[in-house]
């Protein structure tokens, strides 16, 4: 557990407005309007009392974090602007654009109580933005909405056999893939068996609450933060640790939610992202050769967990497989922030030089762990990412 | 222009307020100051317009003269009055009887207070002590000092009045008993200004001015310490209610907080040091009333001298009254010299009606005073902000109309207008734009860039400096800028030094090595 994570937040008096902030921002280097990190919560944050007013950067920030790890002072830049975006609205209504963008949770649930409901949801989208509905509320209609899967992964997970253990995990899949993706929770459940790992899951694990923060709905992520600490906790009793393959969702449930309200409760070490976790235990390393290449854009929210590159240093093992890192910045969609229709041309300026890199790169397959992005990165390559929990399944897979 | 009537001597409220006062009834007035205006004791305070609820016990002249002038000020100095209102809070650990002593002085001082629940002033500013016991709200407010005092002299202009800063008086000349003129050193030398009477209205440097005249007047500079925080942690200003004592008033100013003040007699008005020792003293009362304190961010500490009146064997420190006094020295055979002293920043008007008073009724001029009902200066119409607010910085808006008046204001949006590249913020932490700095840069009274300071607050905020002082050296162009920043990086660091601990250490380190490996300028000076 890195000693930013818990317990030691700071404030804007923290800030010494360095500017660091301002030169990694990549929403910043895209949008000549966004006034930077620094000047929303840190500097302008103290001139509130003056007068009832807006400055439209309070919606530029994408919540990326790269300000947080620029910060030479331990800052968390993001989750302050955060919070003053959750208080603008304590005192201004919603729009209904961001009511649905913060809401996937609710809206995947109310998808699966219809017979083939997935199948409507997703014609829905399409129906929607050829209408022009979509566009009309505020989100673009230049870029798909994420499919729903068939069935989602905790419906698969219950016809899934596996050899009970000792030793377990609880897989807290998240939204994305839980609904999205579900392909990468069954690879997952494929290495740690072959880890001699059992996989449970907790029907009562909620959201992380990332689109709420990134919306302003604190208090509706405050209940979900009580909900999914107190469940992490008691995972914890038992000793069994709580595994995520979502980096945004690993980084929300281990620090992102104690330093924005500013509760210790909401501080768990007992999460880990998926290869951190694999990290720690005797890997299995009877593995068949992969021999490809692979391009890594690693994530955001992977980076500021400061616990380096596991998935890099777990697939190094792979006999005949190369990996090189994109090292190309942000991909620019940031969970809902490219799905906002004024935000679109910037969000795809943000990816450009990742976009770039991928098109000009001959690599046999392009990765990352992060959903949003590997959506961000076949919108904008027609190329389609794999996680990396495939690429380890893979290998697996012939024992 | 011609030779004035009357020259006052010291550029602070009371002199400012005497030199709008005299001309609005048509009295030709000069104003001197040897350095910038409000270099003394109207700047170096706590900022509070007081409610007199401070002086309900021990002084009720002095508290009904505060709550009268605090209504006056609210509605004739509206831009740099913010009604942020006052709560009284006495801790478990004050004198109850305190209490009932007060709520009696300030009923016959005229204040009105209403007795909140403890709950509700927890309600109202959460980052108290819950070690309240009870708790009043009193109308205090905010007072700008360097805004006022710019004000001023923009009002008195308008009817003639004149001012010279940094220029010196260095003598007073009399000829038969008769003041006939004050000589002034400025720049291009020393000269002499004549004129029929001289008002010593120089704060803490009154005794010297009175010497030059060779007169006696017992003024005892009484150093206030006060501390400012990075943020407003309090929305009101918070008086503990107990005997005034060090440390015990907090004032939300602008963006900032004040913490004050000390009482400390000290030989010389030029005494503005301040140590560690003094900081952790006011840190260690202030944590009474709020006890997470040492929690938040200090940017600076500063002082300033009360200039206490001594008649011979009166009090001094917090026993010496704090009501003023009006000396015609023609009792003493020098006729035309006027010396007032003493007061409190938050009854500079009445001061100035009151020696205006004499003064005109020496001079046979019979207008009244108008002090009392006429605005400063006109204030920045709702309409006029809101046409230009898109050319101002968001949370700017406000700010730089209540700085700047109606005048200047309309200049700076014409400015921000016309050229695009003049909305750039100078100063990011006090939102401060280019064309508000230059704008203000090009008056003549703006030699360096502290005198720019002080009237726009750049270098003010959380860097104190660290990050507008290259740019507005650049920009300033009236000196070299080398010089330019050396000066101003200077002052901020008096203030910086004392309060080295935590994040205000970090921030200054951060300064100095930036400002040494780029310009070879040693914010730190010899005080490494």
């Amino acid at each position: 557990m890195n000693e930013n994570f818990a317990g030691i937040r700071k404030t804007i008096d923290h800030c010494v407005a360095c500017t660091a902030c301002m030169a990694a921002c990549p929403v910043m280097r895209a949008l000549q309007d966004y006034r930077g990190p620094k000047l929303i919560a840190p500097a302008h944050g103290r001139l509130h009392f003056s007068q009832d007013d807006f400055d439209r950067s309070l919606e530029f920030c994408s919540n990326c974090k790269s300000c947080d790890r620029a910060c030479p002072n331990g800052v968390s830049v993001s989750n302050l602007n955060m919070q003053q975006r959750g208080k603008f609205f304590e005192s201004h209504k919603h729009s209904q654009r961001d009511k649905i963008l913060a809401h996937i949770e609710s809206a995947g649930k109310k998808i699966r109580t219809i017979p083939f409901g997935h199948q409507a949801a997703n014609w829905g989208s399409s129906v929607g933005k050829i209408l022009g509905i979509s566009e009309k509320i505020g989100i673009t209609a230049k870029r798909p909405l994420p499919i729903y899967a068939r069935k989602n992964f905790k419906t698969l997970f219950k016809s899934i056999h596996q050899q009970k253990s000792d030793r377990k995990i609880v897989f807290y899949p998240g939204c994305y893939i839980n609904e999205n993706d579900p392909d990468v929770g069954i690879a997952l459940i494929r290495v740690m068996n072959a880890n001699g790992i059992e996989v449970l899951i907790d029907e009562n694990f909620r959201c992380c609450g990332s689109p709420l923060i990134s919306t302003g709905f604190m208090n509706e992520s405050r209940l979900l933060a009580e909900n999914n600490s107190a469940r992490i906790q008691d995972w914890k009793s038992k000793n069994i640790p709580v595994v995520a393959a979502c980096t945004t969702c690993s980084l929300v449930l281990k620090s992102e939610l104690a330093e924005i309200f500013g509760d210790d409760r909401f501080a768990n070490n007992n999460v880990f992202d998926a290869f951190e976790f694999l990290e720690t235990i005797d890997l299995n390393l009877n593995l068949a050769s992969v021999p490809k290449r692979i391009l890594y854009h690693v994530p955001c929210h992977l980076k500021s967990q400061g616990i380096g590159l596991p998935a890099r240093e777990i697939l190094s093992e792979i006999p005949d497989l190369k990996i090189e890192l994109a090292d190309a910045g942000c991909c620019g969609l940031s969970g809902n922030f490219g799905y906002k229709k004024e935000l679109y041309d910037v969000s795809m300026k943000i990816g450009r030089e990742l976009f770039d890199r991928i098109l000009s790169s001959d690599a046999d397959e392009v990765m990352s762990e992060c959903g949003p992005c590997r959506m961000q990165i076949q919108h904008g390559t027609n190329r389609e990412p794999m996680h990396p929990l495939e690429i380890l399944a893979g290998a697996y897979l012939p024992n | 222009m011609d030779n004035p009537t009357v020259i006052i001597i010291g550029g602070g409220a009371t002199g400012l307020g005497i030199l709008r006062d005299l001309s609005m009834r048509g009295v030709k007035t000069l104003l001197v100051e040897k350095g910038d205006l409000t270099n003394g004791a109207s700047s170096r305070y706590h900022g509070l317009l007081h409610s007199g609820g401070r002086y309900a016990v021990k002084d009720q002249s002095a508290a009904r003269e505060c709550i009268e002038e605090n209504q006056i000020l609210r509605r004739i100095g509206k831009s740099c009055v913010e009604e942020t209102e006052g709560m009284f809070v006495r801790l478990e650990s004050d004198d109850p009887n305190y209490e009932s002593q007060w709520i009696d002085g300030c009923k016959s001082s005229g204040i009105k207070i209403k007795k909140i629940s403890v709950d509700e002033a927890l309600k109202l500013e959460p980052i108290l002590t819950s070690k309240i016991v009870s708790a009043y709200l009193v109308p205090d407010a905010a007072i700008d000092g360097f805004r006022l005092s710019w004000q001023l002299v923009d009002s008195a202009k308008r009817f003639g009045g004149e001012i010279k800063t940094y220029t010196r008086a260095v003598g007073i000349d009399s000829h038969n008993g008769k003041i006939i003129g004050v000589r002034v050193r400025n720049r291009s030398g020393e000269h002499e200004i004549p004129c029929d009477i001289v008002i010593n209205a120089a704060g803490g440097w009154t005794g010297k001015i009175a010497e030059m005249a060779g007169l006696d007047v017992g003024v005892q500079p009484d150093k206030g310490t006060l501390l400012v925080f990075n943020s407003r942690l309090v929305n009101r200003v918070v008086n503990r209610l107990h005997k005034s004592g060090d440390g015990d008033i907090f004032v939300p100013h602008g963006s900032v907080t004040i913490l004050g003040t000390s009482s400390m007699s000290v030989p010389t008005p030029e005494d503005t040091s301040t140590s560690r020792a003094e900081v952790e003293n006011l840190m260690r009362i202030g944590s009474e009333l709020i006890e997470n304190l040492p929690k938040y961010r200090l940017l600076r500490a500063f002082a300033g001298s009360r200039p206490l009146y001594r008649p011979k064997g009166g009090a001094i420190g917090r026993e010496a009254s704090r009501g003023f006094a009006i000396i015609d020295h023609s009792m003493e055979g020098l006729d035309g010299m006027f010396t007032i002293v003493g007061g409190k920043f938050t009854t500079f008007r009445l001061m100035a009606e009151k020696i205006s008073d004499q003064v005109c009724k020496k001079l046979g001029n019979s207008n009244p005073c108008r002090t009392a009902s006429e605005p400063i200066v006109a204030e920045v119409s709702s309409k006029s902000r809101e046409n230009v607010q898109k050319f101002f910085p968001s949370f700017g808006l406000n700010l730089a109309a209540n700085r700047l008046g109606k005048d200047r204001f309309e200049k700076v949006a014409k400015k921000l207008e016309s050229e695009p590249e003049s909305r750039q913020l100078l100063c990011e932490c006090e939102n401060i734009t280019r064309a508000e700095f230059e704008v203000i840069a090009s008056e003549e009274t703006s030699t360096d860039l502290d005198d720019i300071r002080r009237r726009t607050r750049f270098g003010m905020g959380t860097c104190q400096g660290t990050f507008c002082t290259f740019r507005a050296a650049c920009i300033f162009g009236k000196n070299s800028a080398i010089d330019s920043t050396r000066e101003m990086l200077f002052e901020r660091w008096k203030g910086i030094r004392p309060v080295l601990i935590g994040q205000s250490l970090k921030q200054a380190e951060l300064m100095r090595s930036i400002y040494i490996s780029s310009l070879d300028v040693n914010a730190g000076g010899e005080l490494f």
